[in-house]
């Protein structure tokens, strides 16, 4: 097997990989760079628990090999949360009851926070549309939904 | 900081923590020399083992399996019986029973050991339906046993069934089945061992951590307090993780006992899937006399199908079977409840504990009763509500007001019933259904006295007060309920309350965190001790310990299954809307309205939420969720095949909660985890009957299922 | 252990896959999935592999001057689905297709190539005549999707082929139907998928077209079938429906649920048909 060393941006600083570029980038994140807060839910890109902010995009670390990672800007929760819109979503989730048991919250978060970068005001069905990805088995998504609003009204100040 | 009243909007104590991702759940937990551990289970249902030959062990790798349980200890782990071998030897009895365990520190090299051991078989045939079981097909599967029923219950209201069904001007047959169910919390089963000192020390996502210390100490013939559980965060467990922690625990505690380094043991989600207990498969068979339009009288014929080893399955059926009249003072009533042993992955507790399964039946007949009756299926079942002291089937009483009329009221007037159940004819394409459940809090009759005795302390450290008890967080909101509960009491401010996860050894034994007992029984105990505590808060630090305390007058008697079964009853009602796309049978649910009594809110958020995720789940069993066994292998693997509801599957929820305080719970709480589970399966299923125009006997209802139901009607 | 290449250039990637026959990793969102060993291994490969996700001269949709739509290879389903210019099967299909960041990651010709019965994009780019140039050390040829996925995941690829982009020349209809059964509403794998077209002029069909996905060992269409409505007149639908769908039922080979996969279909199409025949607003039908 050849290593390979794959240098990428992750939250905001220039790190370096060296190893098997099919090695997941979950696992990098959460065993070489101590990123726990990605969590593995299902480990075939079906749950969203480990969503990271690839290249501004959403994605499932799970099922991306650290090949593909080249040069690529990757955000992690530990990158976004003390953001301004990050803090506003995170705090908007514990106010607003979006969490249970957690597990899927920060990948929730993530999916929000590329919402909410997009669009300002979205409708619930958009709303909805941008965490379908996320599976969360605690709390059929209401308050959730409802958190979101309440992150995208916090930040617009209304 | 203001003192905290029990109605203030609060914030979750945990919310933040994950939010930010900071909360640490076991699997990420790196410990210094951690070896990592893999299982060798069976692939057969099963069969002799003929011989296990694993490659050669790399250095530094070991190979766990019975024979690694010293002579001290016994092969068994002591959940309620202590049937379920901790390794299968010498036979195995279902797919993905345990033979041994892997440990090392390469994950990889741990996979590949467990890919190239060869395991051989002699294989015998197999049981694997509730049908192949009363068939006792391959002969009986539990030793000394000349059939394949596992536990057995039956219970009687009234008068002889013989005289009751002689005088029916009708009586109506009805068979319905309900499939397996998967819990799919979203954290997979995980557990970390190591030593500490002379003891053994788990790190473990669980529900109840006294039953894992309980259930392995046995293993290694140690005193119960030589293991000491930890529990982690733990992310979503729905009964899924009440019994099914144990069977992680037994093997690491062996290897540890061999090792000495601490070792984790994580499952990746297709394990967790394959290999873990499910919601109890079920056939219930109930024959109903009607004379002038009322029902008179019911016989039910109650089939579980239990796995392979009893674990809680007999506690399961009990519940089934206490819970097969729903809500409706039958007054005839025949019970009888079989737990079929079978040759497929043990089933367990899951959120409602064989309470879902009779109440979806019962639903389903009294609505097809109202039916042929010509009346709507709601007044049809208002009619026979359950009273204040009206009998319940195991001749016990009801303790509480019935408040099914009020909720019923509430929801009806919001999603416009009466309206859409006239004009949507059935067959339209349209329908609007309804169902009424509740929920016996805690354990079975005396259990919690007889068996649990739970306890709870509270320590005061100058202004701060600690909680200490077994009951765990696992999502629900617990940590947040005891902290407002005894800061409420106390009058003050909610962070001044600690509440750290358990740990067996410095926490008393509050009984396990199911049963939608921790409010209503644990939460009553800290109440008590806030109140001794705030008495005497001048007296500096001290702590307060109580121990569960059976009020007077509710006789139970636990061989005959007679007397009180419940304390009280978490009560609802839900109604479903939908429309059901004839082209293709697929479902769009256009509404759904809920009311709950539940005592009193401690926390409306938190119980809000505890509504909408127990409505959607159920909702998930009656249309998607299915799981299907082949010989013994469950078909769906992945969270791609057994598919669970998204963002996108169903509409925001209407909620009511109806106050109803409770003599015996804290501020006049009741439990309500598992009552917000038992009902809109049923009412999803009545509006889609309605909407099609044929009457189902089955979920789940994928659109697959309704096109059979449409062709064999 | 695994061998795994990075190309920098396609040139490169070719190179590669002339000598090593590496596969071509582009999205991965099929290939990690069948690869994967678990929490914390390294996915196992049985051949060696080339990560091509970087490489920008697959990327991209553009559309040529006589109107034909290129999509690079590794466009992923967002990008299709967000792009005004791709014809609305395929647009629909992309935007229905896995979760939000699966869209983000997966690309259409890692779809294609992966030649799963259940795959979303192939359905539409088949009913639409689409092609695929393959691209070698030797050159480039083109194929139609159709003759390219010959079955259950397999293809017409040769072992130094890259897939580079799909072309899909202009159509004319003005009916369009497009429905995908998932196992839920949103992040769902297909069940059943269907995509119909029709272009209708004074009362005649000059063209018909269905496909249906997740319905046998690949998409399923046939030209004879659907002309036995072509030329006709839309007032003749009602007398040649029913040989039409027995027609279609005909090509059909579904080997799960199939009464459920073959009468869904059936009411699918008789539905567009319907619709057609009552002379419904042109457009999409839904």
């Amino acid at each position: 097997m050849l290593d390979k060393k794959i240098t990428f941006t992750l939250n905001g600083k220039k790190v370096e990989f060296i190893g098997d570029p099919l090695r997941r980038l979950i696992d990098t994140l959460r065993e070489d760079f101590g990123l726990t807060g990605v969590k593995e839910g299902c480990g075939e890109g079906e749950c969203g628990a480990c969503s990271v902010i690839k290249d501004g995009k959403l994605v499932t670390s799970c099922i991306i090999p650290m090949g593909a990672v080249y040069g690529a800007d990757i955000w992690t929760i530990e990158g976004i949360r003390d953001t301004e819109l990050g803090s506003t979503i995170v705090e908007a989730f514990a106010d607003g009851g979006a969490v249970q048991c957690g597990f899927c919250i920060p990948g929730m978060v993530l999916a929000s926070y590329v919402l909410l970068k997009e669009k300002s005001d979205p409708s619930e069905e958009e709303i909805r549309q941008a965490i379908s990805g996320n599976i969360c088995r605690c709390t059929g998504y209401d308050l959730i939904v409802k958190s979101i609003r309440l992150a995208d009204e916090r930040r617009r100040g209304v | 900081m203001a003192a905290t009243r029990i109605d203030d909007k609060i914030r979750r104590s945990d919310a933040l923590s994950k939010a930010r991702g900071e909360a640490k759940y076991v699997s990420d937990l790196f410990f210094d020399g951690m070896l990592y551990a893999m299982m060798l289970r069976s692939t057969e249902a099963r069969a002799d083992i003929i011989s296990i030959t694993p490659p050669t062990l790399p250095d530094g790798y070991y190979f766990i399996t019975a024979d690694d349980i010293p002579p001290e200890g016994k092969n068994g782990l002591h959940m309620i019986a202590e049937d379920w071998r901790c390794f299968a030897k010498g036979d195995v009895r279902f797919v993905g029973e345990t033979i041994g365990l892997f440990v090392g520190p390469s994950r990889a090299v741990l996979k590949s050991l467990v890919d190239n051991t060869k395991v051989e078989y002699s294989v015998k045939e197999g049981a694997y339906s509730i049908d192949d079981a009363i068939a006792i097909k391959g002969g009986p599967i539990v030793e000394g046993k000349e059939d394949d029923v596992m536990c057995q219950l039956y219970c009687e209201k009234g008068r002889d069934m013989e005289s009751v069904f002689k005088e029916a001007d009708e009586i109506l047959t009805e068979t319905f089945e309900t499939g397996f169910q998967e819990h799919v919390h979203l954290e997979t089963n995980g557990a970390v061992v190591m030593e500490e000192g002379e003891n053994y020390v788990f790190y473990i996502s669980c529900q109840c951590p006294f039953y894992v210390r309980k259930s392995v100490a046995g293993l290694l013939g140690i005193p119960v307090e030589r293991v000491i559980v930890r529990q982690t965060t733990t992310g979503g467990a729905f009964g899924g993780k009440e019994h099914f922690p144990d069977v992680l625990a037994g093997p690491l505690l062996v290897a540890e006992h061999k090792i000495h380094k601490p070792i984790k043991l994580i499952f990746d989600r297709e394990e967790d899937m394959e290999f873990s207990v499910k919601r109890h498969p079920s056939k219930i068979i109930y024959k109903s006399a009607i004379k002038d339009g009322k029902l008179i009288g019911t016989k039910g014929d109650i089939y579980y199908n239990c796995g392979a080893y009893l674990s809680a399955s007999f506690v399961v059926l009990q519940r089934g079977v206490f819970h097969a009249n729903g809500v409706y003072d039958i007054p005839n009533t025949y019970l009888t409840g079989y737990g079929m042993a079978t040759n497929t992955f043990p089933s367990d507790a899951f959120r409602g504990f064989g309470a879902p399964q009779t109440l979806f039946a019962i639903e389903m007949h009294m609505s097809h009763i109202a039916r042929r009756l010509g009346i709507d299926p709601a007044d049809f079942k208002k009619s026979m509500f359950l009273k204040k002291g009206g009998e319940t089937v195991t001749n016990g009483h009801v303790v509480e007001e019935v408040m099914l009329n009020e909720m019923f009221d509430n929801i009806a007037k919001e999603s416009d019933y009466y309206r859409k159940s006239r004009e949507y004819g059935y067959g339209s394409g349209r329908g609007i259904g309804v169902s009424f459940y509740n929920h016996g809090g805690a354990f079975t009759g005396n259990g919690e006295q007889a068996i649990i005795k739970a306890h709870a302390r509270l320590r005061k450290e100058g202004e701060r007060v600690i909680i200490e008890v077994g009951s765990t967080e696992m999502g629900q909101g617990f940590q947040t309920i005891l902290r407002k509960i005894a800061a409420a009491v106390l009058e003050i401010p909610i962070e001044n309350v600690d509440y750290p996860n358990p740990d067996t050894s410095c926490v008393p034994d509050s009984g396990p965190t199911a049963a939608s007992r921790s409010t209503m029984i644990v939460g009553r105990l800290i109440e008590r001790c806030a109140q001794e505590m705030k008495e005497r808060w001048g007296e500096g630090d001290f702590t307060v310990e109580k121990e569960y305390e059976h009020p007077d007058g509710f006789p139970w008697d636990q061989s005959t299954f007679r007397g009180d079964a419940y304390l009280g009853y978490g009560w609802g009602a839900a109604i479903v809307e939908l429309e059901i796309d004839r082209r293709t049978n697929e479902v769009v649910v256009k509404g759904i309205w809920s009311s709950h009594e539940i005592g009193k809110a401690i926390d409306e958020l938190i119980v809000h939420g505890q509504i909408n995720g127990g409505v959607i789940q159920s909702l998930g069993y009656a249309s998607m969720e299915k799981m299907e066994n082949r010989n013994g292998h469950f078909k769906q693997t992945s969270m791609s095949d057994y598919v669970i509801p998204t963002s996108m599957d169903f509409p925001e929820q209407y909620y009511h909660i109806q106050e109803n305080p409770y003599e015996f719970g804290p501020f006049g709480a009741k439990g309500m985890g598992e009552l917000v589970f038992n009902g809109a399966d049923a009412a999803y299923v009545d509006a889609l009957e309605r909407a099609i125009g044929k009457e189902v006997y089955k979920i789940p209802l994928p659109p697959e299922d309704i096109e059979e139901a449409l062709r064999n009607a | 252990m695994n061998t795994c290449y990075i190309p920098e250039n396609l040139t490169e990637a070719l190179e590669i896959r002339r000598k090593t026959h590496a596969l071509p990793l582009a999205g991965g969102t099929d290939l990690m999935v069948q690869a994967k060993q678990g929490i914390g291994i390294n996915p196992v490969f049985k051949s060696p592999i080339m990560i091509i996700t970087g490489l920008d001269e697959l990327k991209g949709i553009r559309v040529e001057d006589d109107g034909t739509l290129v999509i690079g290879a590794l466009t992923t389903s967002a990008e299709i689905a967000a792009d005004e210019r791709v014809f609305y099967h395929i647009r629909t299909a992309a935007s229905q297709m896995g979760a939000i960041s699966l869209r983000n990651t997966a690309t259409i010709g890692g779809n294609i190539a992966n030649a799963s019965p259940k795959g979303d994009l192939p359905q539409p780019l088949i009913l639409l005549d689409a092609t695929l140039t393959l691209a070698s050390l030797d050159g480039e040829r083109e194929m139609k999707v159709d003759d390219f996925i010959t079955g259950a995941k397999k293809t017409a690829l040769n072992d130094d082929e890259i897939i580079k982009e799909i072309r899909v020349k202009p159509v004319e209809a003005n009916y369009l139907f497009y429905h995908k059964i998932g196992t839920r509403k949103a992040n769902a794998i297909s069940k059943l998928s269907l995509s119909a077209m029709a272009n209708v002029k004074d009362g005649l069909i000059l063209d018909f077209r269905a496909s249906s996905g997740a319905a046998g060992d690949k998409v399923k269409r046939k030209r004879e079938v659907e002309e036995m409505l072509i030329g006709k007149a839309v007032s003749d639908i009602p007398s040649l429906k029913d040989g039409f769908l027995t027609a279609w039922n005909g090509i059909l080979s579904p080997h799960a649920m199939p009464t459920y996969r073959r009468e869904s279909t059936k009411r699918m199409l008789s539905y567009f048909l319907d619709k057609i025949s009552e002379g419904a607003e042109l457009g999409i039908i839904s």
